[in-house]
């Protein structure tokens, strides 16, 4: 025979302002099994926690219902102190009454009414509810960071720093990512390379860090702490072992000709390359497409220079198996390509601002590798069309970026300051020059961020129109820039000999396709999401993978440096421990009904449910059923509601306590 | 084989007037085309430019009444004028949306809407409906040697999600057709420029100005002629290009030519059919020269 306790809380006014709660607890103490009832101001406040205590042992109640605000918010604080007064936690269920009820209604008759059917229909449920003990699973401990720029680097060596092994994958030839093509950073105009290069140094170093460059993820399986990872290994054709980076090949290399993407094509390398001098690892990869020995079968040359012997042809992509028990996924972001609008997507192009025509007009990233003293200029700043240097120079914001108009309604974030940034860098160059900067607002939150913007426009002379631009167009070798001043109310032509577009950020190419191996969302721009956009920032809300940098949205970098700690703080939390606990809510099989058909597997999100053999005494296989891995499951009762013969059921919210639930009604 | 196209034609006020050579030569060579076209009965003003500057609801319910004259004659909606295209196509997009403002307009037409048929260029007829192959194939003099620009104008393709006659700023169409009728064109950078429109009335200074851009982009670029889908183009770059070349000192002598009447050139019809004769800046030289006429 069960003994209810049931606690009705106030909420303050929340709730007793539309709910009559004694009424509530004098009727639902009527309530068949209901041995105990009352209601109390605030039931979450350490009296009112005490009374629940107390009556729990006073009343010898064997389950409890509070009815308060969502069990999101208070669920875990009762069940604590159901726990500390000896009962099972899982024996006491919340009814809202709050979000479902008093907030939600006006009426203080019906919303009472209401309440009273809420909270009876708990009791019900928590009648049927099972004792269930927490879920433990192992930690592998060592982790996986997703990318090797300045989120993924930072990341990795936090982590690694605590004594944890970190498995690195980076799918280009080097670390570094963007920040290592960027020339200064803002706002404080130190080498972006100067400091980018010692943390890349650090990793390679570290005794601790695992790096795989040129290297993809192929497949994730497993769960929070147990996680199997296979990792593709792309044939650099260079054995790393034995390559000691001297670089006879690249300079022996009879291609030569090749466009770098890393200098954003705007400068060449050979066919075997480093993507740049820095490069972390400083082992060279053979571009198979642009290689004559690949296309042809001849030439050679770097094979047979190569002292050590590390040129290989033959070398085949590989795949490698690691155990991890989390993962961060760093994989940053994209500028967007404006010149076209790319096929079956709801991002139109600019077809007006003729990038990718005109070949004076280049986006921010180009402008870094011109500006850049490692970059292909020497760090001057020339015109890729003429090499000329540009007397006068119109940057555009916004390009991309909040224009709904064109499918992209963010802002990037970090291009106010990194035009104002290369306005400076601009007028520290040519000093006879003369920079424009077209923009719609100039966002500069940050420490010391304002102040620097207005440098460039006070110190050094950067022009700023506000307002936008209409159409750029090439007359002889000039660039028409067709823009408006707002403040004035007049259209502005420009002459300008170049032109730079702020771009809009976009995540990564593939970003969807990784998110959908790794099990975790994403929104309609592809950026990955966090579980909680305040509270839970650096968590994704599949357990156990983490987020940090511009792949969860447009970053710059002390706030990536500052989310890529937070992650390693994350998984170091995780870490701390040896095993796991989870909470029990999770699907079971009942597999003495299951046919084995495995509707449950299909629909299952979280990859939770497998295959299990029934064997006889003798070893025979009797059938296969559906097993749920109490690790992964979500509980989210998708299985529950799919199986045809109604064999798999959810601790807590099974059918028998649904009907009863019903029939409370 | 392929079925024989019909449409139902809206030629508007332009056509009947001062543009009665892009009508002329648009039934011309739909008819050397064998495309079916039928004039919708009783049609009226579109109400252009001024009428939606006036009262919104006047503009709307002037072409949702057209649009339902359009929708008894058999066909898509054929229509010549960038105006008329760009109101029709407005209203549409318009009434879609908005069921307060639809209301009103069946209110004010006193009729149910339907807005289901389908409003095209004759651009989008002939590039699409008709295809450039089939263009190609019925060229009888192929316009080689001609240097083309192809003017869009403001109307044809903006704003970007109301015509979506092609890419709004980076549109090929026009190039598309005439290429298939064997003409060269010119990369420039005024096709989408606006020339001043009717401001032509009330404030020339400012259309001769803006015109002029567009000439000399042309002209700059190699242009032999320059060709438009639009009547208020046509006559702000034809019939006020002396008066530009006097104020600006420019000599550009560029023939201005609706869409129809070159391809209308290359699919066989003579001068007569395409009312060239009434072009204000004198085609016949630069036709003679090419070997065209």
């Amino acid at each position: 025979m069960s003994r209810i306790g049931v606690f009705i809380c106030h909420c303050g006014e929340n709730i007793s302002r539309t709910v009559d709660v004694e009424r509530v607890a004098a009727e639902i103490g009527r309530h068949p099994g209901v041995a105990f009832s009352t209601d109390y101001k605030y039931m979450c406040s350490d009296p009112g926690q005490t009374l629940l205590k107390k009556a729990i042992q006073e009343q010898r109640l064997t389950h409890v219902v509070v009815a308060a605000c969502s069990p999101r918010m208070h669920e875990k604080t009762f069940r604590k102190a159901v726990e500390v007064a000896g009962l099972n936690p899982f024996l006491c269920e919340m009814a809202n009454i709050r979000e479902h009820c008093s907030w939600v209604h006006e009426d203080r008759e019906e919303a009472t009414v209401k309440a009273i059917d809420i909270v009876g229909m708990m009791v019900e449920r928590v009648k049927k509810n099972r004792v269930l003990a927490a879920i433990t699973v192992p930690v592998t401990k060592r982790s996986l960071v997703i990318g090797g720029g300045i989120a993924g680097i930072q990341a990795a060596l936090d982590i690694a720093d605590c004594g944890h092994e970190v498995i690195l994958v980076e799918r280009e030839p080097s670390i570094g990512g963007h920040m290592a093509q960027l020339s200064e950073t803002f706002p404080t105009l130190d080498c972006s390379q100067c400091i980018m290069t010692p943390k890349m140094v650090d990793v390679a170093n570290h005794p601790k860090i695992k790096l795989y460059t040129y290297s993809e993820i192929e497949l994730v399986e497993g769960y929070i702490g147990n996680f199997q990872v296979t990792i593709k290994k792309k044939a650099r054709s260079v054995d790393e072992d034995k390559c000691t980076g001297c670089g006879v090949c690249m300079t022996k290399c009879p291609q030569k000709k090749i466009p770098n993407r890393f200098d954003q094509n705007i400068g060449m390398r050979s066919a075997i390359y480093v993507p740049f001098p820095q490069a972390v690892p400083n082992t060279p990869v053979i571009d198979r497409d642009n290689c004559t020995w690949f296309k042809s079968g001849k030439c050679g040359v770097c094979q047979k220079v190569c002292g050590p012997g590390a040129v290989d042809f033959e070398q085949q992509d590989r795949l490698v198996v690691e155990a991890v028990g989390a993962i961060v996924v760093a994989t940053g972001f994209d500028l967007y390509s404006i010149n076209e609008k790319p096929k079956g997507s709801a991002i139109k192009g600019y077809g007006e601002f003729g990038h990718g025509k005109i070949p004076d007009v280049i986006d921010g990233m180009t402008f870094e590798r011109l500006a850049s003293a490692s970059g292909p200029t020497g760090g001057k700043i020339l015109r890729p069309s003429d090499g000329k240097e540009p007397k006068q120079i119109v940057f555009i914001q916004c390009v991309g970026s909040r224009a709904r108009e064109k499918g992209i309604s963010y802002c990037s974030k970090v291009c106010c300051m990194y035009t104002a940034k290369h306005t400076m860098l601009y007028h520290h160059k040519v000093h006879d020059g003369q920079a424009y900067v077209f923009f719609m607002d100039a966002r500069t939150p940050g420490k010391s961020y304002d102040e620097f913007w207005r440098r460039s426009i006070e110190e050094e002379e950067a022009v700023y129109i506000r307002g936008m631009v209409s159409r750029l167009y090439q007359k002889g070798d000039k660039i028409v820039v067709m823009g408006s001043d707002i403040a004035v109310g007049v259209q502005v032509e420009i002459e300008a000999d170049m032109v730079v577009l702020a771009t809009a950020i976009q995540p990564q190419k593939g970003a969807d396709t990784l998110a959908q191996k790794l099990g975790i969302s994403y929104d309609k721009y592809n950026f990955y999401s966090e579980a909680h956009a305040k509270l839970r920032p650096v968590e994704c809300a599949t357990a156990g993978i983490y987020l940090a940098g511009a792949c969860q949205g447009p970053k710059d970098i002390p706030e990536t440096v500052s989310q890529a700690s937070a992650a390693a703080a994350k998984v170091m939390t995780l870490f701390s421990k040896d095993k796991l606990e989870r909470e029990p809510v999770v699907a079971r099989v009942r597999e003495a009904g299951c046919v084995g058909c495995f509707a449950c597997k299909k629909v299952c999100a979280y990859g939770a449910v497998e295959e299990k053999e029934i064997r006889d005494r003798q070893g025979n296989l009797v059938k296969i059923v559906a097993y749920v891995n109490p690790g992964v499951c979500a509980g989210c009762g998708t299985c529950q509601a799919t199986c045809p013969s109604k064999c798999v059921e959810l601790d807590g919210y099974t059918d028998e306590q649904i009907v009863a639930m019903i029939e409370a009604l | 084989m392929n079925k024989k196209l019909n449409y139902s034609y809206y030629p508007g006020c332009s056509l009947h007037a001062s543009a009665s050579e892009y009508d002329l030569s648009t039934r011309e060579l739909f008819k050397t085309l064998n495309i079916g076209l039928t004039e919708v009965p009783d049609w009226f003003c579109c109400g252009a430019t001024p009428a939606h500057n006036v009262d919104e609801l006047l503009s709307l319910s002037l072409c949702a009444k057209n649009l339902e004259l359009a929708d008894k004659v058999e066909g898509d909606l054929a229509v010549a004028c960038a105006a008329c295209f760009s109101r029709l196509k407005f209203t549409q997009h318009t009434l879609e949306e908005n069921m307060t403002k639809r209301k009103q307009v069946e209110k004010a037409i006193d009729a149910p809407l339907k807005l289901d048929g389908k409003v095209k260029h004759l651009l989008d007829i002939l590039a699409r409906d008709l295809g450039l192959e089939r263009l190609a194939a019925a060229v009888k003099k192929p316009l080689s040697g001609l240097k083309v620009a192809c003017y869009y104008g403001c109307l044809l393709t903006r704003p970007p999600d109301v015509p979506n006659l092609d890419c709004a700023e980076a549109p090929t169409i026009m190039e598309q057709v005439v290429e298939a009728a064997g003409a060269e064109t010119v990369a420039w950078t005024h096709r989408l420029e606006c020339c001043g429109a009717n401001f032509t009335l009330s404030r020339p200074g400012v259309v001769i100005q803006l015109t002029n851009a567009i000439l000399e982009s042309a002209k700059d670029a190699g242009a032999d002629c320059i060709m438009v889908g639009c009547p208020l183009c046509h006559g702000n770059l034809d019939i006020r290009q002396k008066e530009i070349e006097g104020v600006y000192k420019a000599d550009y002598n560029l023939p201005v030519f609706y869409l129809t009447q070159l391809v209308g050139l290359s699919v066989g019809l003579g001068a007569d059919k395409l009312g060239l004769d009434a072009m204000i800046v004198n085609p016949l030289p630069l036709l003679k020269e090419k070997g065209l006429l």
